[in-house]
């Protein structure tokens, strides 16, 4: 015979259950248990009749009262499910499931962001071989064999006659010849010198170059282009300054230099306290360059520039050892995810 | 090349301070850096007298001296071979710094106490001379700063110039870009040859065999001189140009050469042992010492300053040993040549010595100016050697080279460069840089010979603009060239496969290209190797003819310092020896270690299968179809573990394990997986994207088989067996389990595969997939012995 103290122990178990349910299967089941057909809070309420008449209505009301709490709990700790709220014995500060996510190598990523923008530019990506032929590495480009400007760029020789590229230029040559004006091209790609390896020097490296020709192409453009990109790549408000230099296929040529955005040019370590970084070389496209590609060069005119992707990453990240890149140590790597 | 403040000053009376000038130079062409010649603090420093000197016991050098600094004695213990008693000496008190922070404090040497030091240039920092200490002139004021008194408070403009600048290899170089910036005249120093009766070319003959090599040589001839060190003068020139004085001969041509900047030298007329100079080829193999006493072996390509027999220089390179300026030379022969620019490259490289005179004429230097410097010279070197200058210059100058004449448009210009510079500013800097100009609607120009570089009316138009500064070039675009351009598929993989990778889990790596070569052939065997002629170091005189082996380095580097759970991936290129040498772009794959515990999953070590379930998944997102993957044999893989990856019939790549004697080169002792796939092989068999396909209208049916086969039997053929049995109504098939155990018996396993019936025209009835799910289980009985297992 159920006792209305029968009720009390029966809730107070059911609400006890509740506030250590984990999901909303849990709660289900504790619903089952005593509300459900065979539950035990409805067998209470089925056996009523079995009870002395006057007890019956005490119980009776007892049990509903208590069939109304059960059924309000519930339903207050499934919405809390649903809202994804913190129920009993569940620790959200856990980690998450693991998922290795792999990183991206500084060189890529830096490579990647000058692409795209001088893609939005409307350039074009051409790329070329890296063991390349004295043409296309020096004579096409306008540097006579027994020339100083060759000690500008130290060379390896390979097996074959052939060298490995010491700079982009090469893809100038070669796009130009196999392309009819106007041409925009950017050609990233590795390269490598015969350099004493040192934490500002490495045997390889990397290069972006661009270029443009058309008719009434003019230094104007080449500004205006490089300004775009600096401005894109290192941020508004710096300042770019040209300063004459010398490239055998470009005539004129020019350095180009940033403002340092780690001291806003007031002169700093990483400026070596002038206030400007050094960051690409640029210049119209010599007349030889061009008539080397079967281009008139009266009628025709472009600009070029190459810029070291080291440099840059370097310069961008603060990285202060060039080997980095090279050793392939993932505690560097990673810290480009 | 060093450009001293002062003597830029001397040449043009300019007043901004030497850093603006450096600022400026460098916005015009010569990229300048101006830094004080001497750091330190002179405060401290005074000119002294010696009064007193005397040995100190014990010390075979070290002698005591007494300094008198004109208000105070100061005891001294000096070291220096040349000091003497009556010397005005360069006192370091205590509490002075020289240079590189060197502090003089009181000192105690061999029991003597020492109040300072007597300086030599190298403390004082004037140059790196310590072989004695500095002594002044009788007339230095006692107690003054002798820095001040010796004018060597000065800043030095350090240049560094481009190849095509010979022209600012000199002070009056650099004075005339000054003065064209700044619109004043320079100022040059003024000279006057007084020659003797004596003719000249009674004491010399030139002839020059190669007029090619050397379009111009002329000589002075100056007697009766008395080598002796130079004036003060120009030892400081000298010595703020970073150049060490020797004699007042030497000093002499190097100061000319760089003043006007065209090499002199100086023969000892005497030890010439003829009166002739024949300019000629060497021969092969002929010997020939440089005055730095080193013999050189020669080729035809080095050019030779000759007696007639014997080389006496290797022209525009070094002098030679045995007709060098000594103490004992009384006549001089003194050359100013023109020398072929590709000549001297030549030469110098054999020789294997860069000297200032060659830096020079490589670059170019001015044939019309022998003459004059030749004057400059020997009116110097009557004035402070006390030479009698012999009358005329004996100059063999067959074919005269003219100032070239070049058309300039100012119309082109400012096509070019996209400015408005008008005639008359084009005509102004022209002038100004010295270039003769005629104005004829377009300009005539005369270029002058010291400028090797202008030859084209674009050359030209960077002269105007580097004085113009190009920030009178405005930041606009008129034309940006094509409105569209294509972007290639190449490049689309190139950056997908990279953001597989590394959603892949795996780190990106760059191989930097070059190898070890012993230590490759232990990877990859005898793969040929593409040699680099002039290698950087031993260990990497080979081009990678492998990822394997950039994989192998890296997983190296890593786990020696403790990173031994990796998982790397390279889009780097390997490098093959033929004809022509080539390249070809791969993509290599690593994984090595294990996969961390978590405590959501257990951790557990890498094995084929991650790699393997990489390179699919891989394929997969780059729409590729699946890969075979065959048992092979490869140099690198374990036999237990090497496989071709199948494509269509094309091997794509190979994957496996690293041969753990392969590892062990590079001090690897885990199993490293490793992968090599060809990129362009890949980029060819990536489909196109799939149309659409209609969603089922009828519903599936799943249904499950569990076999038991020998161990040997492969997954593979199961699968294919399974495909072809079940025909169309199968839809797909998949394995879920798998296991071995007593519960299986010996050599056996278990393999539980999930299927999925469906028919695209109707709703399948039970009899139906269970006829083919049948067939399938007996077509594997038959094949494979394979034990249905009842669930």
């Amino acid at each position: 015979m159920p006792d209305i103290k029968d009720i009390g122990i029966l809730l107070a178990e059911a609400e006890s259950a509740i506030s250590v349910a984990n999901s909303p299967d849990d709660l289900e089941a504790i619903s089952i248990k005593y509300l459900g057909r065979k539950g035990q809070i409805t067998a209470v309420l089925r056996s009523l009749k079995e009870v002395p008449i006057d007890q019956r209505k005490e119980l009776g009301a007892a049990t509903n009262k208590a069939r109304v709490k059960l059924e309000n709990e519930l339903k207050e700790a499934a919405e809390k499910f649903g809202k994804g709220e913190k129920i009993a014995n569940f620790d959200p500060t856990l980690p998450g499931v693991s998922h290795r996510i792999g990183a991206i190598h500084p060189i890529t990523k830096v490579l990647k962001q000058v692409n795209q923008s001088f893609e939005r530019m409307g350039f074009e990506i051409a790329k070329g071989p890296e063991i390349e032929s004295d043409y296309y590495n020096f004579e096409g480009l306008n540097f006579p064999p027994d020339h100083p400007a060759r000690d500008m760029q130290d060379t390896f020789y390979v097996e074959g006659d052939m060298l490995l590229r010491t700079h982009t230029s090469p893809v100038q040559v070669r796009t130009l010849k196999n392309s009819k004006p106007p041409v925009k091209i950017i050609a990233p790609g590795k390269n490598f010198r015969n350099e004493a390896i040192s934490s500002r020097a490495y045997y390889t490296f990397y290069q972006i170059e661009g270029f443009l020709v058309d008719e009434g192409v003019s230094m104007a453009d080449l500004k205006g282009v490089l300004n775009a990109f600096c401005r894109d790549f290192f941020g508004e408000g710096l300042k770019l300054r040209y300063r004459p230099s010398f490239f055998p296929f470009t005539e004129p040529s020019a350095e180009v230099d940033i403002t340092c955005f780690l001291c806003g040019s007031k002169g700093c370590r990483l400026c070596k306290h002038t206030g400007w970084l050094e960051i690409l070389g640029c210049g119209m496209i010599d007349p030889n360059v061009l008539e080397n590609a079967g281009y008139d060069s009266e009628k025709y005119t472009g600009f070029a520039f190459g810029m070291g992707i080291e440099r840059v990453t370097m310069l961008k990240y603060m990285i202060d050892d060039i080997r980095l890149f090279y050793n392939n140590d993932i505690r560097f790597i990673r810290q480009f995810i | 090349m060093k450009a001293p403040y002062s003597w830029i000053k001397e040449l043009v009376d300019i007043s901004i301070s030497p850093e603006e000038l450096a600022d400026r130079l460098s916005l015009c062409g010569a990229e300048a850096d101006a830094k004080p010649f001497l750091e330190g603090n002179f405060e401290n420093v005074v000119i002294g007298l010696v009064v007193e000197l005397e040995p100190i016991e014990d010390s075979d050098h070290l002698r005591k001296a007494i300094v008198d600094d004109g208000s105070e004695k100061f005891q001294v213990v000096c070291g220096a071979p040349n000091v003497s008693k009556g010397q005005k000496i360069i006192l370091a008190k205590i509490g002075a710094e020289l240079k590189g922070g060197f502090k003089i404090k009181q000192a105690k040497l061999r029991g003597v106490e020492s109040f300072g030091m007597i300086c030599s240039e190298t403390e004082l920092g004037i140059s790196d001379d310590h072989s004695g200490i500095m002594v002044l002139d009788e007339n230095a004021p006692l107690g003054e700063n002798p820095i001040e008194y010796l004018k060597l408070i000065d800043t030095i403009l350090h240049l560094d110039l481009t190849p095509n600048r010979p022209d600012l290899l000199s002070l009056i170089g650099v004075a005339r870009d000054v003065s064209c910036l700044f619109d004043k005249k320079i100022i040059r120093p003024q000279y006057e040859v007084k020659e003797s009766s004596d003719a000249a070319d009674k004491f010399i003959k030139v002839s020059i065999d190669d007029a090619d090599a050397c379009p111009r040589y002329a000589a002075r001839v100056i007697k009766n001189i008395k080598i002796g060190p130079s004036p003060w003068w120009i030892k400081r020139k000298l010595l703020l140009s970073g150049v060490r004085p020797i004699s007042n001969i030497v000093d002499i041509t190097n100061l000319v050469m760089l003043e006007m900047g065209h090499p002199l030298h100086a023969f000892d007329y005497d030890l010439l042992g003829s009166k002739e100079i024949v300019v000629r080829r060497a021969l092969d193999k002929e010997k020939f010492t440089t005055l730095d006493n080193k013999e050189h072996e020669l080729t035809p390509d080095v050019l030779l300053i000759t007696n007639g027999v014997k080389a006496v220089a290797a022209a525009g390179v070094m002098g030679g040993l045995n007709s060098e300026v000594k103490a004992t030379t009384s006549t001089v022969l003194l050359e100013a040549a023109y020398f072929n620019p590709v000549t001297v490259r030549r030469s110098k490289n054999i020789i294997g010595i860069n000297s200032e005179s060659s830096h020079r004429f490589e670059r170019g230097a001015d044939p019309n100016i022998v003459c004059q410097v030749l004057d400059r010279a020997a009116s110097l070197m009557a004035e402070y050697a006390g030479g009698e200058i012999l009358s005329g210059i004996v100059d063999c100058y067959p074919n005269k080279i003219e100032p070239a004449k070049l058309t300039l448009r100012p119309e082109r210009v400012n096509a070019l460069m996209g400015t408005n510079i008008s005639k008359e500013r084009m005509i102004k800097i022209l002038e100004g840089i010295e270039f003769g100009v005629k104005d004829k609607g377009a300009l005539e120009v005369m270029v002058p010979t010291f400028t090797a570089d202008v030859t084209r009316e674009v050359d030209l138009i960077e002269e105007i603009i580097r004085i113009e500064g190009f920030d009178s070039v405005p930041d606009s675009i008129h034309n940006s060239g094509p409105l569209f351009t294509p972007r290639h598929a190449d490049d689309n993989f190139y950056d997908s496969s990279r953001n597989i990778m590394t959603s892949l889990g795996f780190d990106e790596m760059y191989s930097p290209g070059m190898a070890d070569a012993k230590l490759l052939s232990k990877v990859s065997g005898d793969n040929p190797q593409l040699k680099v002629l002039n290698p950087i170091a031993d260990d990497l005189t080979v081009m990678q003819n492998n990822l394997f082996y950039s994989l192998l380095k890296a997983v190296s580097h890593n786990i020696s310092h403790r990173n031994v759970n990796l998982q790397l991936f390279d889009m780097g290129r390997i490098y093959l020896p033929g004809n022509p040498p080539y390249e070809e772009e791969k993509i290599g794959l690593t994984i090595t270690g294990k996969v961390d515990d978590h405590w959501y999953n257990k951790g557990r070590t890498f094995d084929f299968y991650d790699l393997k379930g990489a390179i699919d998944a891989f394929l997969r997102l780059s729409h590729i179809s699946p890969i075979d993957y065959v048992a092979t044999r490869h140099f690198s893989l374990d036999e237990s573990c090497s496989f071709e990856l199948q494509l269509n019939n094309n091997i794509i790549g190979y994957a496996g394990l690293i041969k753990s004697k392969i590892a062990k080169h590079f001090d690897i002792k885990q199993n490293v997986f490793a992968a090599m796939l060809d990129f362009k092989l890949l980029l060819e068999n990536i489909q196109q994207e799939a149309t659409f396909k209609s969603l089922p209208r009828f519903p599936a049916a799943p249904r499950d088989l569990a076999v038991i086969v020998d161990e040997s039997v492969e997954v593979g053929s199961l699968m294919d067996e399974i495909k072809q049995s079940g025909g169309p109504l199968l839809e797909k098939v998949e394995l879920f389990d798998l296991f071995t155990g007593k519960q299986v018996g010996d050599g056996k396993k278990s393999m539980a595969f999930s299927m999925i019936y469906r028919s695209a025209e109707k709703s399948l009835e039970s009899d139906e997939v269970s006829k083919v799910h049948k067939k399938i289980a007996d077509n594997l009985n038959k094949k494979f012995k394979a034990q249905i297992r009842e669930a």
